[in-house]
């Protein structure tokens, strides 16, 4: 996980600035959040198709 | 007094619209200082429109519409600061076709800020209060809609669903409501939270009511009747009765099962494949999708959101690309998964949540030994996973814990709305857990 000089660099790029408290926030947010984010590809099936809508209604 | 038999009372001359909404007004001016369930009443517009409804199967019944979907003339704050001045010109679809349909809007509901939360304790609009016990939170984020239709200040009311936003306030405050298949429901006209799993539905005080307003919602019909559990195949969902649940919430969702097997139904266990960890990868949309939708306003007016808001928004700034696109892929396969795991049964059962409401204790909102997030992921836990594939879920009240209301879900295939509706209405023909009042029902 980026730290917090990194974190205000890629909010910055998007145009936000981040307080102490919003980056604290988010720091205790991300530490749980992005792990299992990550552990979401070894879920993936080898063949799983791109992504894509779900289908449509039946006729 | 239940929507069906308020739309019999009006065609049959019982009842006028102008009385029907007459009374509506009446609750919400004696009740609503209490609740704090809406945010706005249109009393002089409804009064004047209750003069010539529309013909339709709702003729002369009163609603009202969660705070995030537009009635033309009429604020849409989304429970924000940043949305206190917006006034749409035109209805969303959804309202539109209520109102042709009849129905006469009498006001906007409370909701979480942006439908952004399980809680609805705006900063902006305050917290809206649990009929059932006013220092327990009614849920969210649609918590407005459950709170007004549990005492009664109307007999139907739209909610929006993205990750359990009808299903949350429903069941802690014992009502029915159903989020209905994705994409069943027009949602043009609301403000978004996450554009791939939003949906608008309604919620009542039971699986007919319901019915009737998802009809006129999705211009389709959903046949409830006759309703006969013998001829139901249930799927329960085993995995939502392990874990962080609450044995006293289990055992009332355990009967409700009992109560429709002795009628006749059959129940097997299931165990959907990816089950834990389809709310997960629900949040990996919505995350990132939300974000994007506030992005502008994250850049300009920040400090204007409530702080739980704003933290969950800035965090969506994170989300990698790759996981989205990672949560694309799944829920494909994740939908494709479950629909073979659904293939014996005609829908699945589990408990809508596994906590009753919690209580709120020096203005803020008693977590227990958990964080706010933690609470909300563990709500999600039961939620989120059926929003993820845009199946239909219907929550019903199925009994009482301290007090406080407990509820079951029926979950069905995606655009089978009717299957859910059809089994929620067998169970509520079986029981009168839909049918209690509140204490403060009676004023």
């Amino acid at each position: 996980m980026p730290g917090d000089e990194g974190l205000r660099a890629l909010a910055a790029a998007q145009g936000i600035e981040l307080s102490d408290e919003d980056l604290e926030g988010v720091q205790g947010f991300l530490g749980v959040f992005l792990p299992a984010l990550a552990r979401l590809d070894e879920l993936l099936p080898p063949d799983a198709p791109g992504p894509g809508a779900l289908s449509p209604a039946p006729e | 007094v239940s929507l069906v038999a308020l739309a019999r009372a009006l065609r049959s001359g019982e009842l006028s619209p102008a009385e029907a909404v007459g009374t509506a007004l009446r609750r919400i001016e004696e009740l609503d200082g209490t609740l704090n369930a809406f945010i706005s009443v249109r009393a002089e517009e409804a009064l004047r429109e209750a003069g010539a409804p529309s013909e339709g199967p709702l003729w002369g019944v009163p609603i009202a519409v969660k705070d995030v979907i537009d009635v033309a003339g009429t604020p849409t704050t989304a429970g924000s600061r940043i949305l206190a001045a917006n006034v749409p010109v035109e209805d969303a679809a959804a309202v539109a076709r209520l109102r042709a349909a009849g129905a006469i809007v009498v006001g906007k509901l409370n909701t979480h800020e942006f439908a952004y939360g399980p809680l609805t304790t705006s900063e902006h609009f305050g917290r809206a209060c649990n009929p059932w016990s006013l220092d327990h939170v009614c849920g969210g984020s649609s918590g407005g809609s459950g709170a007004a239709v549990a005492a009664g200040l109307v007999s139907g009311a739209l909610g929006t669903d993205t990750a359990g936003s009808i299903r949350i306030p429903a069941a802690f405050c014992g009502v029915t409501g159903i989020r209905p298949s994705t994409g069943l429901v027009p949602t043009q006209g609301m403000v978004p939270l996450s554009w791939s799993v939003d949906t608008i539905g309604p919620m009542a005080r039971s699986a007919e009511d319901c019915a009737v307003l998802l009809d006129v919602l999705a211009d389709a019909h959903h046949d409830t009747g006759p309703g006969d559990p013998r001829a139901l195949r249930i799927g329960v969902a085993e995995t939502l009765f392990e874990g962080e649940l609450d044995a006293r919430v289990a055992g009332f969702v355990r009967d409700a099962l009992d109560a429709l097997c002795e009628a006749g139904a059959a129940a097997v266990s299931l165990e959907p494949p990816y089950l834990e960890h389809a709310g997960l990868v629900q949040q990996a949309l919505q995350f990132p999708e939300a974000t994007a939708i506030h992005l502008e306003w994250l850049r300009t007016r920040a400090d204007e959101y409530g702080a739980d808001v704003r933290g969950r928004l800035l965090a969506g700034l994170f989300v990698p690309a790759t996981a989205y696109v990672t949560a694309l892929r799944l829920r494909s396969v994740i939908a494709a998964a479950f629909e073979e795991a659904i293939a014996p049964v005609d829908l699945l059962a589990a408990p809508t949540l596994p906590v009753v409401a919690p209580r709120v204790v020096g203005g803020a909102v008693d977590f227990g030994a958990a964080s706010e997030n933690v609470f909300r992921q563990s709500l999600l836990r039961y939620t989120a996973p059926w929003s993820l594939v845009g199946w239909p879920v219907v929550s019903v009240p199925c009994g009482f814990v301290d007090g406080l209301p407990v509820a079951i879900s029926f979950i069905g295939r995606r655009f089978d709305d009717a299957a859910v509706l059809r089994a929620a209405a067998a169970f509520q023909r079986l029981t009168d857990w839909h049918t209690r009042e509140p204490p403060i029902w009676a004023g």
